[in-house]
């Protein structure tokens, strides 16, 4: 059973990359064909559900890099199960609806491939059980919901918002992999089983756990959108609305939710869990549901929700007692199905009436009654109406508030202020829209096709039936994730829909009535809410910005500042620079070589080497281009001279080529370069000349030096030299080492050239057409 | 450059020069050449068909686009690595069968990798020197 969470996952990426092939095969129609794709998975996903529910796990594992003792481990338990029918599931529907959302655009399969890729990715992430592994498949999602945000990719605010995702999650991604890299070493473990499985009180009490804690907290706080990283969530809604649907219902801000409760049992034995997390959650969820009833955008009202049900979920895992962990699974569970529904349906609203502002639509129960019964089946699941998961979600979280001991009431007003305020959202996006009069809309509206109905109304009526037989879902998928995230089976957990008359079914009441004072209230808040717009601008998105325009502003300097453009001045740092390493380190080791060690003076050499230095010398004096190359010629040749007099004749057929060659370039640069027109002034030559001069000097030395202590390492030489015939079949030891001893060198070495020879070439290809438009001007 | 004297021996000697890179790519295991040599001394034939005759005349008689020369030695190169993975060696160990051909003398992976580096050095500087010495460069 384990190869089929592998097969999942890989027939997802498979999908993403023939989708472009079949959106020209098929058009619009590959969506519906694409949809059954994920269906698939969710088909061997479920297959799994009696094997987890019964406590067991599914495992799969492959060696990666068994040097570095990196496995491919994937392994499914309770949580995962959960995501992962999550994912693949409205991950269907999402296919389906894109085709509907987005008929008719030519870059569809672009968006296809986009969308698989993370769906693929956000498997890989849930399932996998090595934290290098997660680390990696989190990195994927990061960058293909920057594709995916970014799909209105000639809307500079789109561009915008995509980039502030990448860079708020990936920011908190680099945090992760440093938390993870430092628990790795501490533990001496990776594989998430056995780190929840360790003694963790023990590891807690290790110096340093509080960095570890703090950077992985990091990067789950960014990727599900938690306060002061929650302002790219809201942006994030300059997506196409089947984007929104899945990043922000199931998938994308949920997987730092995910990380939370993977790593529960072993982070939350740490002091500063609660105190940290908890808060945090908390305060995301006020700020959601508060900052979502001044917004005048549907989806932007949908993604303040979102906010604020990310912001309870951390809150409760932050609480983290059994009581608390069974409410947010089941509300987790539920917000996935209500809300990717609504955020279809917003985009239908969207797509059908030209507008997303909720003083504008209502009524349209009529044009759109399919859309209509499912925005209300979804709305009444968030609002917590009872029969509804919504309700049974809302019933936990308020007994595990109760539950909570220590600062009074505290929880329970937090609670139920966010609840009610949910409530009054939940009637503005699913009621509003539908009911009341029919308001004029831009376009006129009518029904959505079928693609773009079925899945909210599917999803709608999953929310009911789970709510009504809650054992059903609760024993096979609740009861599972809550042994995981607690790590251990020995929890009673019955599901139950009606409890009796408890103080949170009284709780409940109070939010309803609450709730409808606020719905009504809600227009005047909208109203009033433009007024502290300003606020807006002085929140953490402002200290964002100034850190990105700081960090622009600072690399256009530096680049500035350091390429300069002149290849003398580059010369010039290397030279420096390198004398001065050397000069640092050779006095300890220089002891010159006595004169027996060296060769004695040969009349061939000495004339060959004083005429190097002629040509240098020449080439310096020279006052035309023309004679400075010939001069250099002579030097260069004269240098594969001495390599063939010291039997180098590798070397020495290479140089005199490349020396050949170098002459023709020079010669062809030379047509397009202008005459000497001014000469360096004298203390420019004088610099330059000791600078030379003094090179040279060091770079004796380091040949002396090399001579002098001991003669130099000769092992590897003696090796290559010993080995190439018997090893490699081959004589020329240059050659052997080349393609058979360091053939890997030599691959990296071709490709440089070949990446070299495209940058002349475009250098070239560009800079005509550039004048040429100077010209016309 | 309108030379007759060049223009009527330059065939002739990147003809010849073309042979001698073939002969240095061949014994460059055994003695002094190679791929990289040969690749240098091939391009220096086109280059003086180049100099002798013009760029358009040079890319004609290279018949193939220098940037896809790139590709192809590079792709080459690298498939010789492949044959070591079959049988569980690391990525890029020569290989060798040890008959002895006729001209070829003995073949393996390695000569396959020499024949690539061979390759990107014909298109590496080809490619230079042709957008170097460009058509607009001309007469």
């Amino acid at each position: 059973m384990g190869q089929l969470s592998v097969i999942a996952i890989a027939i997802v990426f498979g999908a993403a990359f023939i989708a472009p092939w079949l959106h020209r095969r098929l058009g619009d129609k590959c969506g519906i064909v694409l949809g059954l794709v994920p269906l698939a998975a969710a088909v061997l996903y479920a297959s799994m559900v009696p094997t987890i529910a019964a406590g067991g796990a599914v495992a799969f594992r492959s060696e990666w890099v068994p040097s570095l003792g990196l496995a491919f481990d994937l392994r499914i338990d309770g949580l995962s199960l959960l995501f992962l029918l999550l994912i693949s599931g409205i991950g269907v529907f999402v296919t389906w609806y894109a085709a509907g959302y987005l008929h008719g655009k030519k870059d569809l399969g672009r968006f296809y491939l986009y969308l698989f890729g993370f769906m693929g990715s956000m498997l890989g992430v849930v399932s996998s059980d090595h934290l290098v592994a997660l680390f990696v498949f989190w990195e994927l999602t990061s960058i293909s919901s920057y594709l995916l945000i970014g799909y209105y990719h000639t809307a500079a605010r789109s561009r915008a918002s995509a980039l502030q995702a990448l860079l708020v999650t990936g920011t908190g991604g680099l945090a992760m992999l440093a938390g993870i890299l430092l628990l790795g070493r501490m533990a001496g473990t990776y594989r998430v089983s056995e780190l929840n499985a360790l003694d963790a009180a023990a590891l807690v009490a290790q110096p340093g756990f509080a960095a570890v804690l703090v950077l992985i907290l990091l990067g789950a706080f960014t990727k599900s959108a938690q306060f002061p990283f929650h302002f790219w969530l809201p942006n994030a809604m300059e997506a196409p609305a089947p984007v929104s649907s899945y990043l922000h219902s199931a998938t994308m801000v949920k997987a730092g939710v995910f990380l939370l409760a993977r790593l529960h049992p072993l982070l939350s034995a740490s002091p500063l869990w609660m105190p940290i997390v908890a808060p945090v959650g908390a305060v995301t969820m006020l700020l959601g549901v508060a900052m979502g009833l001044g917004q005048r955008d549907l989806k932007k009202i949908l993604a303040y929700t979102t906010l604020s049900v990310l912001g309870t979920l951390t809150m409760l895992l932050g609480i983290g007692t059994e009581a608390a962990v069974k409410a947010a699974m089941v509300y987790l569970l539920a917000h996935a199905l209500y809300k990717a529904a609504l955020f279809m349906c917003a985009g239908s609203i969207d797509h059908e009436t030209g507008t997303r502002d909720p003083d504008a639509v209502g009524g349209l129960r009529r044009a759109m009654p399919f859309t209509a019964a499912a925005a209300l089946l979804a709305g009444l699941s968030m609002a917590g109406f009872p029969a509804l998961l919504g309700f049974v979600g809302k019933e936990y979280f308020y007994k595990a508030l109760i539950a909570t001991d220590g600062q009074g009431a505290l929880w329970e007003i937090l609670g139920v202020s966010a609840s009610v305020a949910m409530f009054a959202l939940a009637a503005t996006a699913a009621w509003k829209p539908f009911f009341g009069p029919l308001l004029p809309t831009p376009k006129h509206p009518h029904e959505a096709p079928w693609t773009m109905w079925i899945g909210p109304i599917l999803l709608g009526v999953a929310g009911l039936k789970a709510g009504l037989f809650p054992g059903i879902s609760g024993g096979m998928l609740i009861a599972p994730s809550v042994h995981a995230v607690l790590g251990s089976a020995d929890h009673e957990i019955a599901y139950k829909l009606w409890h009796g008359w408890t103080l949170a079914l009284g709780l409940s009441g109070v939010t309803v009535a609450l709730g409808i004072v606020l719905y009504l209230a809600a227009p005047r808040i909208r109203a009033a809410s433009a007024r502290f717009a300003v606020l807006g601008r002085l929140g953490p998105e402002r200290c964002y910005e100034l850190l990105l325009s700081g960090t622009l502003g600072f690399a256009d300097w530096l680049t500035r500042t350091t390429q300069n453009g002149y290849l003398r001045n580059y010369l010039l740092t290397i030279f420096l620079f390198t004398a001065a390493l050397v000069l640092w380190t050779l006095p300890s080791e220089l002891s010159l070589p006595d004169s027996s060690a060296l060769i004695p003076l040969q009349f061939l050499p000495v004339v060959v080497c004083l005429l190097i230095i002629a040509g240098a010398v020449a080439a310096c004096l020279a006052l035309s281009r023309f004679y400075a190359i010939l001069a250099l010629g002579v030097v260069g040749l004269g240098v594969g001279m001495l390599f063939f007099l010291f039997s180098g004749p590798d070397l020495a057929m290479t140089q005199i080529l490349v020396e050949t060659l170098a002459l023709v370039l020079f010669v062809l640069a030379f047509y397009r370069l202008p005459l000497f027109s001014h000469y360096s002034k004298l203390g420019t030559k004088i610099r330059d000349g000791i600078i030379a001069a003094g090179f040279g000097v060091v770079m004796t030395l380091v040949v002396l030096a090399e001579m002098g202590a001991g003669g130099a390492d000769m092992s590897v030489s003696k090796f290559m030299g010993e080995s190439s015939l018997p090893l490699a079949n081959g004589r020329n030891v240059v050659n052997v080492i080349l393609v058979d001893f360091r053939a890997l060198d030599t691959l990296g070495e071709i490709t440089v050239l070949a990446i070299a020879a495209l940058g002349v070439w475009a250098i070239m290809r560009l800079r005509p057409k550039n004048t040429e438009k100077g010209g016309d001007k | 450059m309108n030379s007759v004297i060049l223009t009527t021996v330059g065939r002739l000697v990147a003809a010849l020069l073309l042979i001698f890179s073939f002969f240095l790519l061949l014994r460059g295991h055994n003695l002094p050449g190679g791929g990289f040599a040969g690749g240098l001394v091939a391009a220096g034939a086109f280059v003086l068909v180049m100099l002798s005759e013009g760029v358009p005349t040079a890319r004609r008689l290279l018949g193939v686009d220098p940037a896809k020369l790139l590709g192809i030695g590079l792709l080459v190169a690298m498939a010789s690595g492949f044959p070591a993975l079959f049988i569980g060696k690391p990525f890029l160990t020569g290989m060798w069968d040890k008959t002895v051909w006729p001209v070829l003398g003995k073949v393996g992976t390695p000569l396959v990798f020499d024949t690539g580096v061979y390759i990107v050095v014909l298109g590496v500087v080809c490619m230079i020197v042709f957008s170097l010495g460009g058509e607009d460069a001309e007469d």
